[in-house]
């Protein structure tokens, strides 16, 4: 189970916005540093291990710059919980084992409270809230579900 | 059953096992890769141990930081021509210009072709007629190791354009009206079919803009129908007519279909922080600007060069205005100088810097300051893309970013 604080967006937050061009490196230290850093320079020192963003449509739209995944990861970013995702973000997300899910029914974005505790089962596709909400997910698919079990995409390579 | 479209039929002839309904394992025809998402791999793909499927099928070129503009750079270039070098890859194409310019000037790049890229931009190879898409790091390193991938097989939305384009507008104003449409998502997970029935036809120049935003309009693939523009200008390209040229089958079985109209078509300009936050030109209030930018993927082609000579031909670029022009490739630099519009640029004023991805991302040589006002002839205008996270950027056509040069603003014309 995932388990943490929901950070609530809007619709169409593209890559450059999640992680500003000027922090591309190989440096990990410096790729953690910038997830957000110009949208809101306090986030990165809030963000606990375990967080779930939660956004509208198209989430992650725009550049293919792994180095906005990688962030996530390094920040400890659970999950992405989203209406629906930009499919490079979606793509390269689940390549590297973070979950990203999509509403069931779009409109219960609105009930998730912003800076609410949530917690995230993704094999089950349930995002519960502190105060008892429960709001289904739509479940991932098998061929997500595989590379997930995989540990990623790389798990995926034919033994050499 | 209903008949494939151009999409279907390239997945189908490259499908080499089917997962389940949705998702197919493809064979890939050519990987393409940059300077930046390369370097993000090299050290994964050389601790595993792994060897490329086929260097010759690989087109790697150092674009974003080309020639690096601080150490860490530096670094990172180093770290992809070592990668690049000692894996034999066959097409390094080193400070030659950006990789989708390159990708188009290939003879990999042909119709029907199946192309994977560590680049969103690589959907710009749709302008061929080749289902081309950007994916990231980890994806390419998985394609280069296997030359497989794994895909969705998208729904097609067909675009059809008819009419005459009118004399000032491009296909960069072609493909704003087409974000206006649509907006940022309207086309996402899509094939979008580009069928040109238009009187002039679409010059392949403006072919290769609009497939290149396809994905800002959220579209896997932006491929156009292949017709005797697409063969004109591989034979010129390869000595060869293209074999394979692959059509949708007459009943094939599109999510909708959109009919654009170009003869009634004005410039169009993108407003900050949205490439789909599109209005006419001519309804825009006036803008102050500081810097002008005709480069990028989306632009900066020989046609680009050209018509923004044209309208600076005999005229001075404002005083308050950078322009900073970057040719796409150097080929199209090379023909351009040929044909006298960089001088023509230069003499106006203009700028000229090495073919590369330069301010577009934001990373390089032209990035913007906290008050800076640019017009840019890019593919994205972000928050924060191109610099400052205050900086504003306007997008437009090559001929547009140019007459605002020279007027030191955008819109405000009667």
């Amino acid at each position: 189970m995932i388990s943490g604080v929901a950070w609530v967006f809007g619709d169409d937050l593209n890559t450059d916005v999640i992680h500003p061009p000027e922090y591309f490196s190989l440096d990990p230290e410096r790729v953690r540093q910038g997830l957000f850093a110009k949208y809101d320079s306090t986030m990165v020192s809030r963000l606990r291990k375990g967080d779930v963003l939660v956004a509208g449509r198209n989430f992650g739209c725009g550049s293919s710059r792994e180095t906005s995944i990688r962030s996530l990861l390094l920040n400890g970013v659970g999950a992405v919980i989203a209406v629906d995702f930009a499919r490079i973000f979606f793509r390269s997300a689940t390549n590297n084992g973070l979950p990203c899910l999509t509403f069931a029914d779009p409109a219960d974005l609105a009930r998730v409270p912003n800076g609410g505790r949530v917690s995230v089962l993704p094999d089950q596709g349930l995002l519960s809230t502190i105060d008892g909400r429960h709001i289904p997910l739509e479940p991932p698919g098998r061929f997500v579900r595989r590379i997930w079990a995989a540990g990623g995409l790389l798990g995926l390579l034919p033994a050499r | 059953m209903s008949g494939r479209t151009i999409s279907d039929k390239i997945i189908d002839a490259h499908t080499v096992e089917g997962a389940d309904e949705v998702h197919r394992l493809v064979r890939v025809d050519a990987v393409l890769g940059h300077d930046a998402t390369i370097a993000l791999l090299a050290d994964e793909f050389d601790v595993r141990g792994l060897e490329i499927w086929d260097p010759d099928r690989v087109i790697l070129t150092n674009d974003h930081f080309s020639p690096p503009s601080t150490v860490e750079r530096a670094d990172i270039s180093n770290r992809f021509l070592r990668f690049a070098r000692t894996r034999k890859i066959t097409n390094l194409l080193v400070d030659r210009g950006i990789c989708h310019q390159l990708l188009v000037e290939h003879p990999l790049c042909v119709p029907g072709a199946l192309i994977v890229g560590a680049d969103s931009h690589t959907v710009m190879g749709g302008g061929l007629g080749a289902c081309a898409t950007g994916m990231g790091s980890t994806d390419v390193l998985f394609t280069l190791a296997t030359g497989t991938t794994w895909l969705r097989v998208p729904p097609t939305i067909r675009v059809v354009f008819e009419g005459t384009l009118p004399d000032d507008c491009s296909g960069r104003d072609i493909v704003l009206e087409l974000l206006r449409r649509f907006g940022e998502s309207g086309a996402r997970y899509r094939s979008l079919e580009l069928v040109d029935e238009s009187t002039g036809r679409i010059c392949q120049d403006d072919r290769f803009a609009i497939a290149n935003m396809a994905v800002e309009i959220g579209a896997k693939f932006g491929v156009f129908r292949p017709d005797e523009v697409t063969v004109e200008y591989c034979r010129r390209r390869d000595g060869v007519t293209p074999a394979g040229l692959v059509e949708s089958d007459m009943d094939a079985a599109y999510e909708r279909t959109v009919r654009m109209d170009l003869t009634g078509l004005t410039p169009r300009v993108a407003k900050p922080w949205s490439p789909a936050n599109v209005v006419a030109l001519k309804d825009l209030e006036r803008v102050e600007l500081s810097v002008a930018f005709l480069g990028s993927c989306s632009s900066a082609r020989l046609s680009d060069l050209a018509a923004a000579a044209e309208v600076l031909r005999g005229k001075r670029v404002h005083p308050d205005v950078r322009f900073v022009v970057i040719p796409a490739s150097m080929p199209q630099f090379q023909e351009a100088l040929r044909a006298g519009h960089i001088a023509t640029l230069m003499d106006a004023g203009a700028i000229i810097n090495h073919p590369s991805c330069g301010p577009c991302g934001g990373i390089d040589k032209g990035v913007l300051g906290a008050d800076d006002v640019c017009v840019s002839t890019s593919n994205r205008n972000f928050r924060g893309r191109m610099g400052h996270w205050d900086s504003r950027t306007y997008l437009a056509s090559a001929r547009s970013v140019a007459r605002a040069a020279t007027l030191g603003y955008l819109g405000g014309e009667e």
